[in-house]
């Protein structure tokens, strides 16, 4: 067993959790943070790359449309690489309503959100792809953003001021001493190790999980009410600028241009485990039927991938009086003193990536003045760059790197120009990680081919750096190949199921993948 | 001169057009690519797993369930074509239909195949062999320790075990090139300079009795290059298929292709077929894409030799409409629910089984009558079965291409 002790333990290694551990250690406190899974893995790696404008909400909720205006500017200086300024469009469809726009408008000046109406001849010549029967266009500032690069450019930063980011740690138990938050308890679910980490405040940022971990602690039931949205990639870019409808907020109302892949998004069912959801068929066929309005000829294009998402909303009707300038309609911090007799304990929900800096800005504010201290918040101050990205992230700039090292190096995934050193360094840095840790990185595996030339090269080159043995190896690409299914299956058809018609010829037919030797005990991935 | 017409040009299209051809038919092949052949593994896969291996292909094949396409085509069907195919390419490809090899793969597993290249047969290994799997370090579609680790840790057909290691060579192909595919490395190896100077790099690292396994890119045009090589480094040497582009898949395809020229076969290739005119229950031509004008070609019969989805013959669509694309043929096992399930590992998807059916002379039938009198399947297109898991892709095709040739050249 080991044994830890810091001032702070932070749970969810999420984008909310990646903040508040940041904001946390830059106001000097030692502090821990604790992940289940990998870093991104839950909501964060699931929604669709947008960085709000804050023109979504004008009309819907103006405090979130200012705040996400601001934060916007914040984070596109700030984590400028992880940042795409793609800019953007609300558009009005032939079918809707064109006086909305001037909501939207009014909206937009009131909230602070720059938007301006430009002619849709312009819009069409700056989108060839989109609807010709458009009828209004308002340009914005959305943004494209890299979830996971958000989330390692805060963690990163968060270790630099001392914080340890604990991956794959398990939360089992928290001790209470007289009301108070004594210890957390997690296992190691790499090696199986129990880990004990005495501390005075634990920050519960678990997003859809919060519930499960504020029962740990004793506290009344959080309601976490996690919203399924699904998303749907498709191959290439079909629009360059974030494109919305110029609609009160809606399904499928949203294409957003990431990397090699523009994505649609989004829906929101209700579910009851955010361990479990599904990706409907209903739903993938509602995503094309929105995409059509925005692209016509959108279920002609290439599907490549779906996920879900689930969003943490918290519905509590517990939460005092006094906690409400804490709470916007988009996040809510409930302090478990006057809530449950609980001290010690704070816990955030809601909220959008967007403003993921703003979120841990105010729940650390709140642990600051519970515990009757006077800390300033700075992370709005210090920029967190990625190495080797420009001033702001660029789709080509892979390209670019290649271009570089061609000579000198291999690619090993040709879809989305992954170097064989980009994959040896990630693997040295996350030796127990799994393919999907590395891909959440990398984008190994994540372009047309989804795997289909890439993973075997990987998986060998794995072996041969000697981090892990055969079984190991053999086992962590079929997990690969499992988990890229997950997301394949919903959405296979046209030229991505002709694609996996080829991938099996490879897997299957050449390689005879399906028959290569069980591992002779279990290999814990 | 009566004249056919074949649409297709992978191993179905290739050996239906030479059948044709030696049978005394005008035939001109259509094929919109290069074919499907260096797609695959450059051997004659007959019947490998049934689920279980597969240790007599024909045997096997006399067992299949109704709806299969051995079921139409039988026993004596694939001998025929496996005789027929050896005769096309004699030095290429060898083996017995009564009898597997289990050959090692690129991850190392052991797949079970009929006919193989002679240049693979040293992979068909005895328990207690020592094998020293060769990587190259500017190809990166072979990766030595993935193969050895694996096969290391493999029990053989019969029983027992192979001792496995891998090292690496640092061959350059191409002067300032790290990136180097298998076809660059293919035709380097045809040079016989590289070969020795290859094997000056290799044979100081082997041990004595081992056997060598190299990715299979021992010479594309060369077929005595695995020869030489082994008789300059004294050791057996086999080469194991690679992922696309495949040189042994090549090799095959370049080899029925010279063939079927040799024939007398008309190529018409680069250009996709798009149409066709009926005439009653009969096709009277199909068309092509070509610029300016689509161009007509009329035949007494025709051959759809177009392949599966990989080849887009078959098609589904964003609703889940599964359509034969030319000439919108009837099809079997698209009504099954459902078609794709979420389980990677847990079995076949039933949408890859779908395709024609077909009587024995490889008419495709629709509500069992052929849909048109002149108009036959072969190789992928013909439903009922999961090839690239039982390993029956190769035989399917050869065979059903015999048998299309064969009936059609009765009628002529």
């Amino acid at each position: 067993m080991r044994k830890l002790a810091v001032d702070v333990v932070v749970i969810g290694g999420g984008s909310t959790g990646a903040g508040v551990v940041r904001d946390v250690a830059m106001r000097g406190y030692s502090t821990v943070l604790l992940e289940r899974a990998d870093l991104g893995q839950g909501t964060t790696g699931r929604f669709h790359g947008l960085l709000h404008s804050g023109g979504r909400y004008v009309v819907s909720d103006p405090l979130s449309a200012t705040e996400c205006a601001q934060e916007n500017a914040i984070l596109s200086r700030i984590q400028a690489g992880a940042v795409e300024m793609t800019g953007g469009y609300f558009v009005t469809g032939p079918d809707d309503d064109p006086s909305f726009a001037d909501k939207f408008l009014a909206g937009a000046a009131a909230t602070g959100v720059p938007a301006q109406e430009i002619p849709v001849a312009e819009a069409l010549r700056n989108e060839p792809r989109l609807n010709r029967g458009i009828k209004r266009a308002i340009e914005v500032l959305d943004g494209t953003v890299d979830g996971w690069q958000l989330v390692w450019g805060a963690a990163n930063s968060a270790r630099h001021y001392g914080a340890q980011i604990l991956t794959y740690h398990k939360v089992t138990k928290i001790d209470t001493v007289d009301g108070h938050v004594a210890a957390v308890h997690c296992t190691d679910l790499k090696n199986g190790e129990d880990v004990v980490i005495e501390t005075g405040f634990v920050l519960n940022c678990a997003g859809p999980w919060a519930g499960q971990i504020a029962a740990m602690a004793g506290a009344h039931p959080v309601d976490v009410i996690p919203g399924r949205g699904i998303m749907v990639a498709m191959s290439h870019r079909l629009v360059n600028r974030v494109v919305n409808r110029c609609i009160y907020p809606a399904d499928g109302d949203i294409l957003v241009p990431v990397h090699t892949v523009s994505i649609i998004g989004t829906t929101d069912v209700k579910v009851d485990d955010p361990d479990n959801l599904a990706i409907e068929a209903n739903e993938v066929q509602q995503m094309f039927d929105a995409g059509e309005v925005l692209v016509p000829g959108f279920r002609k294009a290439r599907a490549l991938h779906a996920w879900a998402g689930a969003r943490p909303l918290i519905k509590d009707n517990r939460v005092a009086a006094t906690d409400t300038r804490h709470m916007s309609r988009g996040m809510a911090v409930i302090d478990h003193t006057t809530r449950d007799g609980l001290d010690g304990m704070l816990t955030i929900g809601g909220g959008k990536l967007t403003t993921y800096r703003l979120m841990a800005e105010h729940i650390v504010d709140a642990m600051c003045e519970k515990l009757g201290e006077k800390r300033v918040c700075r992370t709005a101050d210090e920029d967190m760059p990625v190495e080797g990205a420009g001033p702001n992230y660029v789709v080509t700039h892979r390209l670019h790197d290649r271009e570089h090292d061609r000579l000198d190096d291999q690619i090993i995934c040709e879809c989305e120009l992954m170097s064989r050193k980009m994959f040896t360094d990630a693997l040295a840095e996350q030796p127990k990680g799994t393919f999907d840790d590395l891909r959440r990185q990398l984008r190994l595996g994540m372009g047309p081919c989804q795997g289909g030339f890439c993973s075997m090269r990987a998986t060998g080159i794995a072996l041969a750096s000697e981090h892990i043995d055969i079984e190991r190896a053999t086992e962590l690409l079929r997990l690969f190949l499992k988990n890229r299914w997950i997301g394949l299956w919903p959405i296979l058809h046209g030229e991505q199921l002709r694609q996996t018609a080829l991938d099996n010829w490879i897997f299957a037919g050449t390689l005879d993948i399906e028959h290569l030797p069980a591992a002779e005990s279990e290999v814990v991935l | 001169m009566s004249r056919v017409v074949v649409i297709g040009s992978g191993l179905a299209g290739l050996v239906a057009a030479n059948r044709l051809a030696d049978g005394g038919a005008d035939v001109v092949l259509l094929s919109k690519g290069i074919g499907g052949l260096q797609l695959g593994q450059g051997t004659v896969d007959v019947l490998g797993y049934t689920p279980e291996r597969v240790t007599n292909p024909i045997k096997a094949v006399t067992k299949v369930d109704k709806g299969h396409p051995y079921a139409a085509i039988g026993a004596q069907g694939v001998l025929t074509a496996l005789s027929y195919l050896k005769e096309l390419v004699p030095d290429l490809l060898v083996g017995d239909p009564e009898a597997n090899y289990h050959l090692p793969t690129a991850v190392g597993a052991l797949r079970p195949t009929c006919l193989a290249q002679p240049s693979m047969l040293a992979g068909n290994l005895k328990a207690g062999s020592a094998v020293v799997v060769v990587g190259l370090r500017r190809l990166k579609d072979f990766q030595p320790e993935l193969v050895a680790g694996n096969l290391a840790r493999t029990e053989l057909p019969d029983g027992g075990r192979v001792s496995a290691r891998a090292i690496n060579v640092d061959a350059v192909a191409r002067e300032g090139e790290i990136d180097s595919s298998g076809l660059v490395f293919a035709n380097a190896f045809d040079d016989p300079a590289f070969r020795a100077r290859f094997a000056a790099m290799l044979a100081p690292q082997l041990n004595d009795g081992e056997i060598v396994a190299l990715p299979a890119v021992i010479g594309l045009k060369d077929r005595q290059a695995h020869q030489d090589l082994s008789t300059q480094l004294g050791h057996p040497i086999f080469e194991i298929p690679l992922p696309p582009p495949s040189v042994a898949g090549l090799r095959l395809n370049q080899a029925l292709n010279a063939r079927a020229q040799a024939a007398g076969v008309r190529m018409v290739s680069g250009v996709r077929t798009v149409g066709f005119t009926a005439d009653g229950d009969r096709i009277r031509s199909v068309r092509n894409a070509t610029v300016p004008a689509e161009r007509e070609y009329r035949a007494d019969a025709f051959v759809l030799a177009t392949g599966g989805f990989e080849a887009g013959a078959l098609s589904m669509d964003s609703y889940g409409t599964v359509t034969e694309t030319l000439f919108g043929l009837p099809l079997v096992g698209a009504e099954n629910t459902p078609l794709i399930h979420g389980d990677y590992w847990g079995g076949e998807q039933p949408i890859f089984r779908v395709g024609v059916a077909v009587d024995p002379q490889m008419r495709v039938l629709g509500n069992g009558q052929p849909v048109y009198a002149n108009l036959r399947a072969a190789g992928d297109l013909i439903a009922g079965s999961s090839r690239w898991s039982e390993k029956s892709g190769d035989g399917i095709a050869a065979a059903s291409a015999v048998l299309a040739a064969d009936s059609i050249l009765k009628e002529l």
